[in-house]
């Protein structure tokens, strides 16, 4: 027979082996007996005889069983079995300990689900750690000491899919950004991303109906359309159908030929465009013959499959080497030859791959990686913190039962068994928890994502618990339960068990007792560093809403218009959106409406340009100004109550016969014109007509620069600017059905007009604070629950001390002591554990809101107003936990407490 | 002389070959293998009962040993041991293993006394 078999078979017959040992050596002893009594004995003294001999019989038979193999796991099941009936015996803290480590564990799975979703997840193709993407580094250059780009020129990826050898494929794409789609004659907005030919096929995946694009449609007219399977759900009702119909982008056909599979999300975290098209495609979607040949403009991101076997360090070397052949040979031939940043440019450039397992680059990674790492910090303190709690518990009950244990140890058990058997219990007891933790993650993990998803829909993340996401439950289930239960398993067989059987259940020696001190100082510790990091996140986010951002945000509400999706060419949108306007204004509940090119709180791009000009003097290069700009229309200042603080608002005859004339900001007046009125003087080609207050461009966390304002339907005239889609900001009486009177109102002036991007200035705001609105409110549940803990443990000590010396105590009272001063005795023991804790954790806290100061705003990393409400709120808590415990002391009755002894 | 203590890693092998050199004869219950073993030791071998029956039990486990209750001498119902094919090889196995430690304790505790090779 096979062994195994073989061993199956003897556990299936265990009873009977129980059975036939005992009549086994029962046998034995007859014999014994017999043979002692031939040798002369009398019958009762053979038969003590052969006992005798026989020795420790249940040694014997113990030694025995462990010949039959499988005792450990036998064993195991018995650790089991009286672990379950342990639990059984004691519901309420089995509940109360499951419960408190399931939310522990649930929380700590919720927010790993989420930065394995963002940070961590594997892009579902083949082999994704062979992928890769170029990016190229600009040492030197802007302020930023480690600046990088992802976006290349067209020649340049031509180049290097003609000359690399280290890598399999190399593909390259670009988003196109929202775009109307049009199916059956209704028209949504999209997202689509233009990606050469071989996309798909160098990442290895296949389609779950028809077929994807490959190099042969990625050809002059590429009329052909890839979706995904959020898209193929939403507008086809996920029918196979989809496959061969027409849908149009931005009025242009293209035939469907393919839809991904469910689990693709595209290849940049969070951001899952509903379309592919070839990249040739834009040749149709968006004409511009000079984008395939022109060296210097970059626009593409690039990303690669090396080759099997190939490290990353050898393509990039032959890559680099390509890269900067390419920049030196196309450098003469340039316009830009003799300027010398961009000489520098060329020198210094070097191209870097960057693996590319996760994804390519990724703006919401790049938002919430760090934020999600700190909260993982947090989310795993607060476990520690309630780990300490448990194993406070754990010790407290193991004190009941020092004479089980005693006894146990008397009667031979060894301490390992023993150590064992309590260390099965708070497995079981943590693997329960981390069962229940499951369901309770990923309830939390999809809030989380609704929490980072700005307005319209959530990011396309997948936080399905992957074998990750398990194997960090267990993981985390399986230490913490090592973590808890150890320590109170190894205390509580550290015991002689003469003694303790002697004195009974009423003394536990003082000594045994730093273990649990030391673990609610620990808890202290812990929970002041998560207070002051919940402190410091409220402060910034408090601070980020009191910044005046020079503009009134209340009341306030944005829409945008693209009149290119309905198919207007640029020299036509201007009008479309005057007429707009006009309209808007007309209705009862707009007070003032205004448009921009750039909206407040922009969260989709704002405009840069250069002032080399004054008065029509040229500036040296060094006194060039920088100055981020946005078109306006009139009244757009009282709009959003930015103060005009000299000059004029644009008026409508500032048209496009009009002369230029532009407002700027007052940093940008300060700047150029220092202690002189700008108005009348000219930038670039421009007069100054107005000033107006310096008002926040992007974020609140963006410090006002120099800002100049064109008028909105003056600005096509010279430059090379073609209308995109501009905001419209009304502010309002009242909201009520404010956004269906301005969707009428778009309508009325054409309806295939879609109207998107409708949010209030105010939403707008707190949607750019996300990421500090994330981590305030998340470390304050954090910080409240470790507070919560923290008070449990010095609570849950300080009712047992007090236990513990109710005879003390009573004969205090006795003799004379006032309440006052016992309930001083007890609260006095309390302030030292938390003394101590604020003493180890202050310093702690300070140490860790550095790692964190990057998030900070307004404050900094040692904040002492929010080191004092923590070391307030700590020593609040602990005069609350220490409270109860002392008023019972205060109640003892010292005749009670006298008998007790 | 016993053997002692039991639960000696180099003496648990030794107990192994003489339970199944004891069972070459034959099959044989627990009691009668231990006073086999020490009449045939002279009395030298005292076969502590303690570790004879996780011996066995472990034996069988292996597989070098089946078990089977029978009627002993006496008429009384006894778990009767016998070798299995798989512990006939075994036990030479072990036996010359313990003939080759045997002679080589020897040599080297008294040289002078053995023949030379």
């Amino acid at each position: 027979m096979n062994p195994i078999f073989r061993k199956l078979h003897w556990m299936s017959r265990r009873n009977r082996k129980e059975s036939d040992l005992r009549d086994e050596l029962q046998f034995h002893l007859e014999q014994e007996a017999a043979e002692a009594s031939d040798a002369g004995l009398a019958a009762d003294q053979a038969k003590w005889a052969a006992r005798r001999e026989l020795g420790n019989i249940a040694l014997l038979m113990e030694d025995t069983r462990a010949a039959w193999g499988w005792a450990s796991l036998e064993r195991s099941c018995q650790d089991l079995r009286y672990a379950l009936r342990m639990l059984r015996g004691n519901p309420l803290f089995a509940a109360a300990v499951i419960l408190s480590l399931a939310l522990g564990i649930g929380a700590n799975t919720a927010v790993f689900s989420l930065l394995n979703a963002v940070v961590m997840r594997p892009l579902p193709v083949p082999a994704p750690q062979s992928l890769v993407q170029f990016t190229n580094t600009l040492p030197l250059w802007e302020t930023a000491a480690n600046n990088w780009n992802g976006l290349f020129a067209y020649p340049q990826l031509e180049n290097f899919q003609t000359h690399s050898k280290t890598l399999a494929g190399v593909f390259a794409g670009t988003g196109l950004g929202r775009i109307a789609v049009g199916l059956n004659g209704t028209t949504s907005l999209a997202r689509a991303d233009a990606y050469t030919g071989n996309f798909f096929s160098v990442l290895g995946i296949a389609p779950q109906y028809g077929r994807f694009f490959s190099a042969a449609d990625d050809a002059a007219r590429a009329p052909v359309a890839v979706i995904s399977d959020a898209f193929w759900r939403a507008r086809f009702g996920a029918d196979p159908a989809a496959v061969g119909r027409t849908v149009t982008v931005n009025l242009v056909p293209f035939t469907v030929i393919g839809i991904t599979p469910r689990e693709f999300l595209g290849t940049s975290a969070g951001n899952c465009p509903g379309l592919w098209v070839p990249l040739h495609a834009l040749d149709r979607i968006a004409p511009d013959a000079r984008r395939w040949t022109e060296p210097w403009s970059t626009w593409l991101q690039i990303a690669g499959r090396l080759r099997p076997g190939m490290s990353l360090q050898r393509a990039q070397a032959e890559l680099d080497g390509i890269h900067r052949r390419f920049l030196s040979d196309a450098l003469p031939a340039s316009q830009l030859a003799g300027v010398a940043n961009v000489q520098r440019f060329v020198r210094d450039n070097r191209l870097a791959l960057r693996g590319a397992a996760s994804g390519m680059y990724s703006g919401l990674r790049d938002l919430y990686a760090f934020p999600l790492q700190l909260l993982m910090w947090v989310a795993g303190i607060v476990m520690l913190v309630s780990c300490a709690n448990v194993a406070n518990l754990l010790l407290a009950r193991a004190s009941t039962r020092r004479r089980e244990i005693a006894v146990r140890l008397a009667l031979g058990a060894g301490r390992g068994r023993i150590v064992r058997q309590l260390l099965s219990e708070s497995l079981l007891l943590a693997s329960i928890g981390g069962v229940l933790a499951v369901p309770m993650a990923w309830w939390g993990s999809s809030l989380l994502v609704r929490m980072i998803s700005t307005g319209d829909s959530p990011p396309p993340l997948s936080v399905d618990p992957d074998w990750r996401t398990f194997a960090f439950t267990a993981a985390v289930s399986l230490l913490t339960g090592i973590l808890f239960g150890l320590a109170p398993a190894l205390r509580a067989t550290r015991l002689d068990p003469g003694p303790v059987i002697k004195e009974g259940m009423r003394h536990a020696s003082p000594s045994s007792h730093t273990l649990d001190r030391i673990l609610v100082v620990a808890q202290v510790a812990l929970s002041v560093v998560l207070v002051a990091g919940a402190g410091l996140f409220v402060r910034t986010l408090q601070k980020l809403r009191n910044v005046d951002t020079g503009y009134d945000r209340r009341n306030v509400l944005m829409v945008s218009v693209d009149a290119r999706l309905a198919g207007y060419p640029s020299d036509r949108a201007g009008a479309v959106y005057a007429e707009i306007l006009r309209r808007l204004r007309t209705l009862p509940e707009v007070k003032s409406a205004a448009a921009s090119v750039v909206r407040p709180v922009d969260d989709q791009f704002y405009l840069v340009d250069r002032v080399n000009e004054i008065d029509g003097l040229p500036l040296p290069a060094v006194d060039i100004i920088r100055v981020e700009w946005n078109a306006t229309s009139p009244a757009y200042f009282s709009t959003l109550s930015t103060p005009i603080v000299s000059g004029r608002d644009f008026q409508p005859r500032d048209n496009e016969s009009a002369p230029a004339v532009v407002i700027v900001n007052q940093s940008l007046a300060n700047r150029a014109f220092p202690n002189q009125d700008p108005i009348g003087h000219r930038l670039n080609t421009a007069t100054i007509v107005g000033v107006v207050k310096d008002s926040y461009y992007g974020g609140a966390r963006d410090q006002p620069g120099p800002m100049l304002y064109h008028p909105l339907f003056q600005h096509g005239r010279d430059q090379e600017y073609r209308w995109g889609y501009v905001s419209f900001e009304l502010r309002y009486r009242s909201p009520s059905n404010l956004l269906d009177q301005v969707r009428r109102e778009v309508a009325a002036v054409d309806r295939s007009l879609p109207v998107f991007g409708a949010r209030t200035l105010l939403a707008q705001t707190e949607e750019s604070m996300l990421t500090e609105r994330l981590l305030a409110m998340l470390s304050s549940v954090f910080g409240a629950l470790a507070l919560l803990l923290a008070s449990v443990g010095l609570y849950g000590l300080m009712a047992y001390t007090v236990a513990r010396r109710t005879s003390e105590i009573g004969i205090r009272l006795a003799l004379g002591a006032r309440p006052r001063r016992i309930l001083w005795l007890v609260l006095r023991e309390t302030f030292a554990f938390t003394l101590a804790g604020l003493a180890l954790g202050v310093p702690l806290a300070l140490w860790a809101a550095r790692y964190a100061r990057s998030m900070l705003f307004g404050i900094g990393a040692a904040d002492p107003v929010t080191m004092a409400v923590t070391v307030a709120a700590l020593i609040a808590t602990a005069a609350l936990a220490g409270y109860v415990p002392a008023r019972r002391a205060v109640r003892v009755d010292p005749m009670v407490a006298l008998r007790y002894e | 002389m016993s053997i002692a203590p039991p639960r000696l890693e180099l003496l648990q092998g030794t107990l192994d070959l003489l339970i199944l050199r004891t069972l070459l004869f034959g099959k044989s219950h627990g009691h009668a293998i231990a006073k086999h073993i020490q009449r045939t030791s002279e009395d030298l071998l005292k076969v502590e009962t303690g570790s004879l029956y996780p011996a066995l039990h472990r034996l069988e486990a292996r597989g070098w040993i089946a078990a089977s209750w029978e009627l002993s001498e006496a008429g009384k119902r006894a778990k009767f041991y016998r070798l299995t094919p798989q512990g006939r090889k075994q036990l030479l196995a072990e036996q010359s293993k313990w003939e080759t430690f045997a002679r080589a304790m020897g040599l080297v505790l008294d040289p002078l006394n053995q023949e030379p090779l």
